[in-house]
């Protein structure tokens, strides 16, 4: 009995290192910012106000349109993206194509490059005189350069296809890992039943996949939810905030306009709220039925 | 072997407390990107030199007019003084960072601030500022650039350079339309859309580039008539009633709908716009003036007249765009530092005369200003007296109070203007702007 008090305290001795520092790097900053988001003022002169920021919330219309924006680019992106990486992964796990490790680097290696670095990129190929316009020009499709970064639709449309290059290959390594754990038996007693390609790819492939399609899905949802990179140095929120992310209306608020970080953080807790609720229906939707 | 185990992580674990307990003089540099090292300044008078650092942004401009200011500065306090370099918007944010977490660790001595985010600085950080009133006579600097530095009857900013706006013109484009330089000086701005027409038919280029994201001709265009956002208290918006404001949207709008307008969407682009040819005319700050004479062919081709004026009452053909001044932080070194920036900056002539000659940088300083180095005839405009009609459209320029919420209020304005665009009237924009912004300034 002696013995077993010894091993406990030894082993509260290495969860308490880590309680230690998740609570001062994790938990000490989220109350904290809880606390902040009741308070409101100028730069460090902040004082409690209760829940007007949380009303001034409401009446908000930047906040309102950097909110529509934001699940206009997660209801039109994150499938759009997780239905490409699954065509991806299972293109890429037929054991009959050549040259698969290269299909496969090409795909990922987006993954690997700076957000910063590679908005910027496609800032200039969709500008003005960009490559983009250069090809539709050269190609007879249009006949005046469009203006991609200074119209609000076309806009959204780049942010879309953005991080949708961005982040296809991401996550369709995780269903290549999936795949790959799939008994390749299950297909062969298939092909023997009669079953097509078509069919195996509903019927097995897909319910096979679906802790991980649950998996990145929300992790998708999470990181749209929380786009800035791309937003800020693609259009810069603009045109007149028609793609301004939430993310980005609180890096404005800290830090381009006259900082309120009391309102700052209750944007962000918008945010947080979003991500669970988004979860939770996600997870009854398509989560195991425990 | 047990003991020893534990010996050592509780070793460990003393060792992060301590860190932890140093956190408020160490962790605060981790943002930080520049390797060289943040010295303590201290004022031991006599014997050891006092190390200050200054923060600015533009290697050929500020920071280079910081240089010379080293060079030249001979004042009583012996100091060394480290420029860094560090983008604007990193200035901002780290500022905001730093000085709201309350502590002076990591901060510069000296910092450049443009002078919309004065105010908002200086009243959202109140004693973070050291107040520099008693160390230069400030009656020698443009009185609009003394309105933006003071907060609270004291004076902060050592005012720097001017954003006195000018209309740069392409002549030989002028001319295939038909125009002379004399055509486009002292105009308004219907005039200007007009003539824009003619380039644009004549030569099919257009007559200037904007980025639909940066509002800077409506501010320019609002402060030559002497209004601006908020009324005089800076703090309530103006917006509705605001006919600067109403005549800017409409003369801007005309532009768009002349289809005279060349649309960019950063500074890159904008630059190049104007040195490739693509334009006939560039509106704006001063400090362009580099940037124009960058593209060496054009020389000869460029001209600078006043901007157009609106058609209100009270309208100039002055304005001013961006300018910026420098600000001692409240913290050691703050003496050495206003000794500094009044023996060099405030005051210096030998200092002003090798800004201009060096790198055709327009200060603030008035008497600095009379300087025979104003008179240099440029040859990439034609031999115009370009830095003498600056000097001159400065003194012209009417003082308004930016207040604290000038980008808040100018996000507005750029969402508020593409609806009025896009067909909206234009008294339910302004209207709805003048709504929002009093939402969203509390």
């Amino acid at each position: 009995m002696k013995q077993l008090t010894k091993k406990d305290n030894i082993g509260w001795l290495f969860v308490g290192f880590s309680i230690f520092a998740i609570g001062l790097f994790y938990f000490y900053p989220m109350i904290d910012a809880l606390l902040l988001s009741f308070q409101s003022g100028m730069g460090s002169n902040l004082s409690y106000t209760g829940l007007t920021n949380w009303s001034r919330l409401l009446n908000d219309p930047t906040f309102i349109t950097a909110l529509t924006n934001t699940v206009t680019y997660l209801l039109i992106q994150v499938p759009i993206m997780i239905i490409l990486a699954l065509f991806f992964s299972v293109l890429l796990n037929d054991s009959t194509l050549k040259f698969r490790g290269f299909f496969r680097t090409a795909i990922f290696l987006p993954a690997v490059t700076s957000l910063v670095a590679y908005s910027v990129i496609f800032k200039y190929m969709f500008s003005g005189d960009g490559i983009v316009n250069q090809l539709l020009l050269n190609l007879s499709i249009i006949n005046e350069p469009i203006f991609f970064l200074s119209d609000p639709f076309w806009a959204k449309v780049v942010i879309v296809l953005a991080i949708t290059w961005r982040w296809t290959g991401y996550n369709m390594i995780f269903y290549l890992s999936a795949l790959q754990n799939i008994d390749q038996s299950v297909y062969e007693a298939a092909r023997i039943d009669g079953a097509s390609s078509v069919q195996q790819f509903f019927k097995i492939t897909i319910p096979l996949l679906r802790p991980i399609i649950l998996f990145t899905t929300i992790t998708s949802t999470i990181g749209t939810l929380q786009i800035f990179d791309e937003v800020v140095n693609i259009t810069g929120g603009g045109p007149g905030n028609s793609t301004l992310s939430i993310s980005a209306y609180i890096f404005d608020l800290s830090f381009k306009y006259t900082p309120n970080f009391g309102y700052a953080a209750t944007v962000s807790y918008v945010i947080v709220i979003l991500v669970i609720i988004l979860s939770l229906i996600q997870f009854k939707v398509a989560g195991e039925k425990e | 072997m047990k003991k020893f185990l534990l010996m050592f992580l509780l070793v460990g674990m003393i060792g992060l407390l301590v860190a932890c307990g140093n956190g408020d003089e160490e962790a605060t540099d981790s943002g930080d990107t520049n390797d060289t090292d943040q010295t303590e300044s201290t004022d031991e008078g006599s014997g050891e030199a006092v190390n200050i650092t200054a923060w600015a942004w533009d290697p050929n401009f500020n920071i280079r007019a910081l240089n010379y200011a080293k060079d030249l500065y001979d004042g009583e306090i012996d100091l060394d003084l480290e420029v860094i370099e560090n983008a604007q918007d990193d200035i901002v944010q780290r500022l905001n960072t730093g000085l709201s977490s309350g502590t002076t660790q990591g901060m510069p001595n000296i910092v450049l601030i443009e002078d919309y985010r004065a105010q908002s600085f200086l009243q959202a950080y109140p004693d973070a500022f050291y107040p520099i009133t008693d160390y230069v006579v400030f009656e020698d600097f443009a009185p609009y650039k003394i309105e933006a530095t003071s907060y609270a009857g004291d004076v902060y900013g050592l005012p720097f350079d001017t954003g006195v706006t000018g209309l740069y013109v392409r002549v030989d484009l002028l001319e295939e339309a038909g125009y002379t330089f004399d055509d486009i000086v002292d105009i308004t701005w219907s005039e200007y859309t007009e003539i824009g027409k003619a380039v644009k038919e004549a030569t099919g280029k257009d007559m200037l580039t904007l980025d639909p994201n940066d509002n800077g001709l409506m501010r320019i265009m609002i402060q030559s008539a002497g209004s601006w956002y908020f009324e005089e208290d800076g703090q309530t918006p103006y917006l509705a009633e605001n006919e600067a404001l109403a005549a800017s949207f409409e003369a801007l709008k005309a532009l768009f709908d002349a289809n005279i307008v060349r649309l960019n969407s950063d500074w890159s682009q904008f630059v190049g716009a104007f040195n490739n040819g693509d334009v006939a005319t560039v509106p704006t700050g001063n400090w362009i003036t580099p940037s124009v004479m960058a593209e060496e062919s054009q020389s000869g081709d460029w001209r600078v007249a006043p901007i157009p004026r609106l058609e209100v009452e009270g309208a100039t053909h002055a304005s001013n765009l961006g300018g910026s001044s420098f600000y001692v932080l409240n913290q050691d070194g703050k003496e050495a530092a206003a000794t500094f920036l009044s023996n060099t900056f405030g005051g210096n002539l030998e200092f002003y005369d090798t800004l201009i000659t060096e790198m055709g940088a327009i200060g603030t300083y008035l008497p600095g200003l009379e300087s025979e180095a104003y008179d240099m005839e440029v040859e990439f405009f034609g031999n115009q007296q370009i830095y003498n009609e600056f000097v001159q459209w400065t003194e012209e320029i009417p003082a308004v109070e930016y207040g604290i919420h000038t980008y808040a209020v100018d996000d507005i304005m750029i969402v508020e203007f593409q609806n009025y665009l896009n067909g909206q009237d234009l008294s339910t924009v302004l209207e709805r702007a003048q709504t929002q912004a009093e939402t969203q300034l509390q």
